[in-house]
This record gives C-alpha cells, sequence and structure tokens, in this order.
C-alpha cells in the first residue's frame, strides 16, 4: 500500500474531530467483563459511588490516535507521542467528541514534529480528558494538504 | 506461587517492578478492540505502509495497566494520567510482554496515587514496541473517595 500523507494543518489549526457514542457492549469488549468491575458491573459501580458503570478511561487514548492516524499516520505509529490526563469520569451511554488544534511545528531529525493540543468532552461540553499528541511529519513532496 | 494481596498506599513501593503475562497478538483481538474503540482503519484489517496489516497502536494500553493485577487485589481504581510513544507497529502474530517499575508514589488532596513506568517489547526479537507511564488513584480499601462519586 502507498503511504497516505497528509499534512496536519498550521499551527491554531484545529483537526477534524471524532464522535463517539459507547456502548455496554464496546466496554465489555475493551475492559473484559467480570464481576466487580466499575466498568462492567453496574451493580458494583453503584456501590463504589458511580452513577453507572463508567468507560475505561484508557478508551480515550485510542480515539486520540484515531484522531491522529487521520494524518500522516505512518510518523504516529513510528514515533508517535501522547500524554494526557483523564479529568472527569465518562458514563457508558455518553457521547464523547474528541477534538485536536494543532500547537506547534519542531525540527525532528529530516521531518516535522507536529504537537497537537488534544481533549475529549462529553455531551454536555465538558472536557473528559486534556493533553497533548504528535506526530512525526515527513518532509516531501509526497505529502498533501487535508 | 503468587501470593496477592489487596493494594494500598503502604504496600507499594518505589522501585517494585512488575511484569505482565505474554501475550500473542491474535487477528481476533485487533477486531475486537477495533469494534471496541469503533476504529477500522484499512490499516489494521487490510493493508499499511509498513507492508501487510498492522495493530492500532494503543492496543497493548491495558497489558501495562493491568500488570499490578498479577500481584495485588484491587477493588477499583481510577486512571489519572497516560503517557505512550508508539516505536514500532504491532502485528497479528507478535507474542510481547510488558515490563514495568513504580517510579513513584504520592499524596494529593488526600488521594493516594502511583505512577508506573512502562515497555512492551516483541519476545521473539527483544524489539520495543512501545513505552510510557501512567498515573493510577489508589482507592482506599473502605470504599471509595468522596470527591470521585457521581461527577
Amino acid at each position: 500500500m502507498k503511504p497516505q500523507i497528509v499534512r496536519y494543518p498550521e499551527v491554531g489549526g484545529e483537526l477534524p474531530p471524532l464522535t463517539k457514542t459507547i456502548v455496554q457492549r464496546q466496554i465489555d469488549c475493551y475492559s473484559g467483563v467480570r464481576p466487580h468491575s466499575i466498568h462492567t458491573d453496574p451493580e458494583w459501580a453503584r456501590k463504589k459511588g458511580f452513577r453507572a458503570p463508567l468507560v475505561q478511561a484508557m478508551m480515550s487514548t485510542a480515539y486520540v490516535s484515531q484522531l491522529m492516524m487521520q494524518f500522516a499516520g505512518e510518523g504516529f505509529i513510528r514515533g508517535g507521542r501522547m500524554s494526557v490526563s483523564f479529568i472527569k469520569p465518562v458514563f457508558v451511554d455518553e457521547t464523547l467528541t474528541v477534538r485536536g488544534r494543532v500547537k506547534s511545528r519542531d525540527p525532528d531529525g529530516d521531518s516535522t514534529r507536529v504537537t497537537v493540543e488534544v481533549w475529549c468532552e462529553n455531551q454536555d461540553g465538558v472536557k473528559t480528558m486534556v493533553g497533548t499528541a504528535s506526530g512525526i511529519e515527513a518532509n516531501d513532496d509526497r505529502a498533501s494538504k487535508k | 506461587m503468587v501470593e496477592f494481596k489487596p493494594i494500598s498506599y503502604e504496600a507499594v513501593t518505589v522501585g517494585e517492578e512488575f511484569r505482565s503475562d505474554d501475550f500473542l497478538i491474535k487477528p481476533e483481538d485487533i477486531d475486537t478492540y477495533a469494534y471496541a474503540v469503533d476504529d477500522h482503519n484499512p490499516w489494521y484489517f487490510e493493508d499499511s505502509p509498513f507492508g501487510g496489516k498492522i495493530a492500532h497502536p494503543t492496543l497493548l494500553g491495558n497489558q501495562a495497566l493491568l500488570m499490578r493485577h498479577s500481584r495485588y487485589l484491587l477493588n477499583a481504581g481510577l486512571h489519572a494520567k497516560m503517557q505512550f510513544e508508539f516505536l514500532e507497529p504491532l502485528r497479528a502474530g507478535m507474542r510481547v510482554r510488558t515490563h514495568g517499575k513504580v517510579l513513584d508514589k504520592y499524596e494529593r488532596r488526600e488521594r493516594h496515587y502511583m505512577v508506573t513506568q512502562f515497555e512492551t517489547r516483541d519476545e521473539e526479537t527483544g524489539t520495543v514496541l512501545v513505552r510510557g507511564q501512567f498515573t493510577q488513584m489508589i482507592f482506599p480499601q473502605s470504599g471509595v473517595h468522596r470527591e470521585t462519586t457521581n461527577r
């Protein structure tokens, strides 16, 4: 397969957002079904103080990965970085929007490292995860603007 | 024989090392992961610029995160921070294992946290595939932190 190289937006530009409504079966597949789990056992989640099962926070890192892979995916698979904080819980059946805005472009060897400010927000606009992700963008003529 | 003990702030020690079980990445794991996170990029199912199919770069995150389950009993926990560095593509057929080490533990606003560094390698070649670190809140055995409820 020929590499699909699409340049990230310029600094300040936003990446096309992703929207995810997360159902229990997806959480079950991600976290593994077991009793006494705040992710897959509703009664246990309530016992631990949560109104419903929690989406495993790590799932948001997969969404960030998908967001970044829209651009220069090779440079994320080999050379990608992510650093995020999970600041609010996400509950089953909630809808997350995953967003990114290019923060900087810096030389990285013969290439450019593009750092993106990333965050997830729920259906009420409350941020649930914040951080940065970066990928390597090749400096060659194969790249095209998206 | 592993003797499991309840996890607590006091029980965890800085410098303590963890080791996951080995794990064979199977096509069905990639399929299940794609469904779970709703990401069906053709690179994971058809072909990629790396030659052949690869797997989601975050596929093995839980192998790292769950390392402490190989020693401790956990009644619940919350994930506070995550860092990844993706070094090489993951592929079905790789047998992988994650090693980790507790870098720090600390208390903040009456909550306890532990920070673990990890590295995931291809067992056959020794190639480092992914590395990073994560911070997890340690729940008290008595229940939950008041501030975490029903936010």
